[in-house]
């Protein structure tokens, strides 16, 4: 489980970066997260401010939001990367901000920017994941075999990363997320940039780990991965949370003035428009 | 269970060893070049040496008086071919163009000046050279020979014997041994060379390890596994530290086979110097020097490499660094500059004198546990920093 409660975080902002905004003006919908409540000139910008919601095991949770809206700092403070200014974060029952460590060792975390270390083999790359993990030389192998297996890279597994297709290293990068087998398993926009055969192995993991009954996160802005995968959503806009709750849930309360149901797309960009003040 | 600095400091070995670069500056660069350019320089130096002493100087003698005698008196010199000539005007250009190695001009009044005891004018025309001037002085040696006949005849014919006008004779013994000599001498350069390699063997995997690492986007999946902050910045830092250590350590070696296999073209009296200062007590102080500043050189490369957006930005950012650490190398190079309590805290100069005064055999013991001193708290600091510039999220992510 994941359990995100009133979650906040700004960033100090360089006096260059301060005349870039002023010269653009006030921030464009969604590109750039709002100046910190109460920050003097605008010395820092809020990213996160109080969002809260929870994961469940054995389900999938979709962040959705438009680029900038803060998904990426919610993730990276839930992996531990990034130290929030208030809030609490609890990971499978572990306080992330009190015991971090211990926190990422139930986590697995995987970005749409992961890379592989090229002059590692696939194996490597996936050994020294497990290693860091702590994962021991039998359960190492009995998982190393499944994962491969699965996910057809067994014949690749001694090929330096740098020989392999883009598929193949996304694939590998999977395998070195779960290869100690997390509890929770988080996504960063994952499939954005890959081909349909990458894209679909990332979909088929998320699907993987909500039958093998872990927690699963993942970003996105892409509606047709939410409505494929999601049992519940979170629609995310300049460190908010704008509305929360199971797919079917938030669907059902998009109704139209005339009593028409709307498309989850169409639900989103009301909620953004209402967000920004924007009449429709 | 491995710790995991351990298992990033195994990781990150193997795959900086996986690097052709980092090969490169690491160990075949210092293993190779530098025993090669030592060799190859001296070889050369020597050779034209030779060449210059050896060779039959084209000499031209323009008397314009022709009674001075001194066409002759270089005819009987070994090594000149003399020729008269009568066209002063066109001896400067056959000298530029090398026809001519050299000429004498004598001019009018000579021999009146000469007989009236006032010094008479004698024009030497040479062309200086990159074969370290060896044919002028060839040449002075030669006309300071015809000079001292004349200064014995005119003292004869006042019925003087030449030598009651050297009271003493003076007989020099220097004791300097060919080690301290050596030291004096070409102490300084090996350190020189020693620190260079030390910062330029740590220098791509401390690119590779944190800069590299942000560009491929690994970073934040090593962040996110239970490897804590300080437990990455030390298997990291440990490769960079040993990277740099082996370079100076590899240039030692290289040095060391190719003096002890008595390379060709290494004057003898040199090389005895060097195998006396290459001896194990010797090599194990010098580089127990480069230890510490070998994990500065890492904290400092390092710190400097994560802060960089980019594999790119960082070799610019680096680069101009190598000015600061080769600028107090090099003063140690100048004379007069010595290990004393001030420069014994001075980083990367302290290492190079200390170096120069081990080589020497005349360190202070004093002096070298300040620079021991100051080098470990120069290192602890550094490891220090680099282990918080890992913690700092303005640095990790900046973008």
């Amino acid at each position: 489980m994941i359990e995100v409660v009133d979650l906040t975080k700004s960033f100090p902002i360089s006096r260059q970066q301060r005349r870039e905004l002023a010269a653009a003006g006030s921030p464009a919908p969604g590109n750039t997260p709002a100046p910190a409540p109460g920050a003097a000139n605008a010395s820092s910008l809020q990213a996160v401010a109080g969002a809260s919601f929870r994961c469940s095991p054995g389900r999938v949770f979709a962040l959705l939001g438009p680029n900038g809206a803060g998904k990426t700092t919610v993730l990276r403070m839930i992996a531990t990367l990034l130290r929030p200014d208030g809030g609490r974060i609890s990971i499978a029952g572990v306080d992330a901000l009190a015991d971090p460590v211990a926190a990422r060792r139930k986590l697995g975390f995987l970005t749409g920017s992961t890379k592989l270390y090229e002059r590692l083999t696939a194996e490597e790359n996936v050994r020294y994941a497990a290693d860091l993990h702590g994962v021991g030389a039998a359960d190492y192998k009995r998982r190393r075999d499944a994962l491969f297996g699965a996910l057809g890279i067994d014949a690749y597994a001694g090929r330096r990363a740098a020989q392999l297709s883009t598929g193949m290293k996304q694939k590998v990068a999977i395998a070195r997320t779960i290869i100690h087998d997390p509890e929770v398993v988080v996504f960063d926009e994952a499939t954005s940039g890959l081909d349909v055969i990458a894209a679909r192995a990332i979909i088929q993991l998320i699907q993987n780990c909500r039958t093998q009954g872990k927690t699963v996160l993942f970003s996105t802005h892409i509606m047709s991965e939410v409505t494929m995968l999601a049992d519940d959503l979170a629609v995310f806009h300049r460190g908010r949370v704008l509305a929360m709750g199971g797919l079917e849930e938030v669907l059902a309360r998009a109704v139209d003035e005339r009593g028409q149901r709307r498309t989850l797309e169409d639900e989103f960009v009301r909620l953004i428009d209402a967000a920004e003040g924007v009449r429709t | 269970m491995s710790s995991p600095a351990w298992v990033v400091f195994r990781k990150e070995l193997r795959d900086t060893l996986r690097d052709r670069r980092t090969l490169v500056a690491m160990v075949v660069v210092p293993l190779l070049l530098f025993p090669l350019l030592m060799v190859g320089m001296a070889k050369f130096s020597q050779s034209r040496a030779a060449e210059a002493r050896d060779k039959t100087l084209a000499v031209a003698v323009a008397d314009t008086e022709a009674s001075s005698g001194l066409a002759e008196f270089l005819r009987q010199e070994p090594g000149l071919e003399i020729s008269e000539v009568q066209d002063v005007t066109a001896l400067p250009e056959r000298v530029r163009t090398e026809e001519l190695d050299a000429a004498i001009v004598i001019p009018a009044g000579y021999g009146a000046l000469l007989a009236s005891y006032y010094p008479a004018p004698l024009q030497l025309l040479h062309k200086s050279s990159d074969d370290f001037d060896i044919p002028r002085t060839r040449l002075e040696q030669a006309l300071g020979r015809f000079e001292q006949k004349l200064l014995d005849e005119r003292l004869r014919s006042f019925g003087v014997e030449p030598r009651v006008l050297d009271p003493l004779d003076i007989q020099r013994t220097d004791v300097v041994s060919s080690r301290e000599l050596f030291g004096k001498l070409l102490g300084g350069l090996l350190p020189y060379m020693f620190i260079i390699f030390c910062f330029t063997g740590g220098m791509y995997p401390a690119i590779d390890l944190a800069a590299g690492e942000k560009e491929r986007g690994t970073l934040e999946t090593l962040l996110s596994s239970p490897a804590s902050r300080l437990q990455i910045a030390l298997g990291k830092f440990a490769v960079v530290t040993l990277t740099g250590f082996t370079s100076a350590l590899l240039a030692t070696v290289g040095m060391y086979v190719s003096v002890a296999q008595g390379v060709e073209g290494i004057p003898p009296a040199v090389l005895s110097a060097i195998q006396s200062v290459l001896a194990p007590g010797t090599i194990a102080l010098v580089l127990a020097l480069l230890l510490p500043l070998s994990v500065f050189f890492a904290a400092a490369l390092l710190m400097l490499s994560l802060y960089a957006r980019s594999y790119k930005e960082a070799m610019s950012v680096i680069s101009p660094l190598m000015i600061v650490v080769v600028v107090p190398a090099a003063i140690a190079l100048a004379p007069g500059v010595r290990l004393g309590l001030v420069t014994a805290v001075v980083p990367v100069l302290n290492v190079s004198l200390a170096t120069r005064e081990i080589i020497a055999g005349t360190a202070d013991p004093l002096h070298l546990a300040l620079v021991f001193a100051s080098l470990l708290l120069l290192a602890a600091g550094g490891m220090a920093a680099c282990a918080r510039w890992f913690s700092r999220e303005d640095i990790v992510f900046r973008s």
